[in-house]
This record gives structure tokens, C-alpha cells and sequence, in this order.
């Protein structure tokens, strides 16, 4: 299978770099797989999985908002935040979501709205990706 | 001319300031190189997003977002980020100086404070802080960064301001800082710096549609340059700290090298003296 570069850049750190055989990004229009060769083009993404597959194996990560560029020459995934399983920490996560779900009753404005229901959907993307465990 | 014990007491004085000084340079030296260190790992993040920022408003120019929307620049808020001490040479006072000069020119304006000193400053002035944040200036990190986007924003969204400037003190290197003002709200194309990579001249296309991979880029692009305003201002803080008790240090240098002369020639003196008396009764006995 062809291969591409791809990088995972936070502002925190590099996340990934390397030769990949593809990545499946959770894209607002909804998951997408990019191989190599893929037409230059810029995704925005929400919070989702990250499913990255190198030499056969996939494994899966937590992406936060943000956008994946397709180059001709690399693939970059721009998120605020990237984690692998590992490091999610779920007690922090069911946190998230017990607060974004009674922020959510709440309901005051539409742009609290908007707010909660991201800070919900990154806290679900988190517990989702934890107990998924792809380490096959 | 001072006594000896005097001069003892200054001497003694000066050194203890000095050892603190000499503490304080070393402090802001690691500060710095932490912050500017910081900086670069989010420098490549940030650059990426205000060059794709620039490339869809570059191409697309139909789209339509409030962000972009131009208002009648009659309501100005200002984002000033000082220090939260003093004793970093004219840093606090030159970038608040700016802030005020410009305030001047304009009817309406509002102001939000980031740090301590700027908030003593507009109190000094009779200037209503409108806003303020506190914690953001000694370690700035990305949550207060969003914190504090969100907090503009959601102003900005009850339209009660047209267009939003952010004051700092860039860092251009360990001597050269000035202070700076850059237009964040609206956005316009001219207001992003961003050097164009000609990795790929052809059209890029965007999904699901420019428009919405802008309206993911916005709120990313005003958190990095609000995060990066926050370092290049604590960065400056501390190099102009560190310049201030160098300068300090030589002073008191000097000040010792004169005060011990000083003190080594009285003491000299005194002892001279006490020899003369000593002989000379010495000699009226025999």
C-alpha cells in the first residue's frame, strides 16, 4: 500500500510524524479516510476518533476541533488537543460530561449552547476512545 | 567624612540589595528562556492557522461571517497586557502609554486589563476597567488564552463594540522589545501575518465548505494570537527585568568598589591615628 507523511501538530507538541498508510479523521461533514494521493484540500473536524493506520496496525486517538490539511507533499492535523488512549483521563472526562450535560439543561443562551454541546461532544469523543482500546 | 561604622552599615546595605538583584536576573533569565521556549512550540500551530486563515479569505472572498463583517469603527476595546510587578525598567510604562495615547483619539472605548500593573494604571488615570483578567501574565497557558477569547467574544456578539485591539510588547530579541497594537476584531486579510509557503500554487479546496472550516479557524486564530501576545508580553517582562538588575548589579558594583575605598582609607586612618597617640604617649612616659 502506498504510503504518506503525516503529521499531528497541537499547540502544545508534535503529536505523530511519520509514514502512514492512512488516517480516518472525524471531519464536520462526517469521518473521512484519506490514503495517499488524496486531492490538496482542508477539512475543519469535530471533536471524534482518529484512526491511524501505519504498517498494518491502527490505533486510535482523541481529536479536539480543528482542521487536517491535505498537501501534496504531507498530510497535517492541526487540533488544540490529541491524545492517545493512555492519556486520556477518564475520571476527568465523565467530569466533563456530567458538567456539559447539566450546563446543557440549563440552556441560557445559544452561544452557551454552542459551547456546551462541544465541551459534550469532546467528552464523549474522550470516553469513546478510552474504552475502545484499538490496539489490535 | 562618615564614620566607619557608618560606612560598614551602607556597604552592608548595598550588598544585601545586590544579592537580591543578582537573584532576580538569574530568576528572569530562566523565565524567559521558559517562555520563549514555550512560544516555539506553538509558534508552528498558530503560523499554520493564520496562513490557512489568510488563504480562504484570500480566495473566498464571498464569504460572509460575523467576524469579518467591518462595523463603524466608533466603539474600540482595547486588551492591554502589562505586568503584574514593577522593576522591569520602562516595560509596564511604555506599553500602557501606547495603550493610553491611542485611547485618546477615540469617542467610546473600553477597557480590559491583563495584569496587575495595567490595572493600577487606568485606576491612576480615573479610566473604568471594564474587564479584567488576573493569573494570565505570570504563566500564561492556552486555557487562559481561550478563557479569555471566549470572554471578547461573547462581547463582541452582544455588539457591544466595533473592533477590539490587543496592546503588548513584542519580543523581537533579549534587548529589543516594543510595545505593539494589532487589530483583532474584525478580522481583515491585511491585519494577518503570515508568510505565504509556495508549497502548492493550485486551488485548495475545502470541505465541508470554506465557510466552515472558517468558522473553526476563528476562534483558534484569536486564541493563538491572544496566547502569543500573553508570551511575547511576559517574555519582554522578563528581558526587560533582567536588563534592569543587570544595570542594577554594575551599579552596585561600583557603588561597593567607591564605599570600600572609602572605608579602607578611614579605617587606615583610625589606625594611624591610634598608633600616633599609642607612640606618643609612649614616648612623654619614658
Amino acid at each position: 500500500m502506498n504510503k504518506f507523511f503525516l503529521e499531528i501538530i497541537t499547540p502544545e507538541k508534535t503529536f505523530f510524524r511519520g509514514e502512514v498508510e492512512s488516517v480516518n479523521i472525524p471531519s464536520i461533514g462526517g469521518s473521512c479516510t484519506i490514503l495517499a494521493g488524496h486531492q490538496p484540500m482542508v477539512f475543519a473536524t469535530e471533536p471524534g476518533s482518529l484512526l491511524i493506520t501505519a504498517d498494518g496496525v491502527t490505533r486510535e486517538a482523541f481529536m479536539s476541533e480543528g482542521f487536517v490539511e491535505v498537501r501534496p507533499d504531507e498530510t497535517v492535523a492541526f487540533s488544540e488537543a490529541v491524545e492517545w488512549p493512555e492519556d486520556i483521563n477518564e475520571r476527568r472526562a465523565a467530569e466533563a460530561r456530567e458538567r456539559a450535560e447539566e450546563q446543557l439543561r440549563r440552556n441560557r443562551s445559544a452561544a452557551e449552547y454552542r459551547l456546551n454541546r462541544a465541551a459534550l461532544q469532546r467528552a464523549f469523543a474522550r470516553l469513546r476512545v478510552k474504552n475502545h482500546n484499538h490496539m489490535e | 567624612m562618615a564614620d566607619v561604622a557608618e560606612i560598614r552599615h551602607r556597604i552592608k546595605s548595598i550588598e544585601d540589595t545586590h544579592q537580591i538583584t543578582k537573584a532576580m536576573e538569574l530568576i528572569s533569565v530562566a523565565k524567559m528562556r521558559k517562555a520563549m521556549l514555550k512560544h516555539q512550540y506553538s509558534a508552528a500551530y498558530f503560523d499554520t492557522v493564520r496562513y490557512t486563515l489568510k488563504d480562504i479569505m484570500r480566495h473566498s472572498t464571498d464569504i460572509r461571517n460575523k467576524y469579518l463583517m467591518h462595523r463603524p469603527d466608533t466603539r474600540t476595546a482595547y486588551i492591554v497586557i502589562a505586568g503584574d510587578k514593577g522593576l522591569a525598567g520602562a516595560f509596564n510604562s511604555n506599553v500602557l502609554n501606547l495603550a493610553w495615547e491611542h485611547m485618546q483619539k477615540r469617542p467610546v472605548h473600553y477597557v480590559v486589563t491583563i495584569g496587575q500593573m495595567a490595572r493600577a494604571f487606568f485606576e491612576s488615570k480615573k479610566q473604568q476597567v471594564d474587564l479584567e483578567f488576573t493569573h494570565a501574565v505570570t504563566n500564561p497557558t492556552l486555557h487562559d488564552a481561550r478563557g479569555i477569547m471566549r470572554d471578547i467574544l461573547e462581547l463582541y456578539d452582544r455588539n457591544l463594540m466595533d473592533e477590539v485591539y490587543l496592546v503588548f510588547t513584542r519580543m523581537y530579541s533579549t534587548v529589543k522589545h516594543d510595545p505593539q497594537m494589532v487589530k483583532l476584531l474584525p478580522i481583515e486579510e491585511k491585519d494577518i501575518q503570515a508568510e505565504v509557503k509556495t508549497t502548492y500554487s493550485g486551488e485548495i479546496y475545502y470541505d465541508p465548505s470554506p465557510k466552515e472550516v472558517l468558522n473553526v479557524l476563528v476562534p483558534q486564530y484569536l486564541t493563538g494570537m491572544i496566547y502569543s501576545a500573553l508570551i511575547h508580553s511576559s517574555a519582554s517582562e522578563h528581558a526587560s527585568r533582567m536588563l534592569a538588575m543587570s544595570n542594577a548589579n554594575k551599579n552596585a558594583d561600583k557603588m561597593l568598589e567607591a564605599l570600600n575605598l572609602d572605608y579602607n582609607r578611614l579605617r587606615q586612618g583610625a589606625i594611624t591615628t591610634e598608633l600616633l597617640d599609642l607612640s606618643s604617649g609612649r614616648f612623654s612616659q619614658s
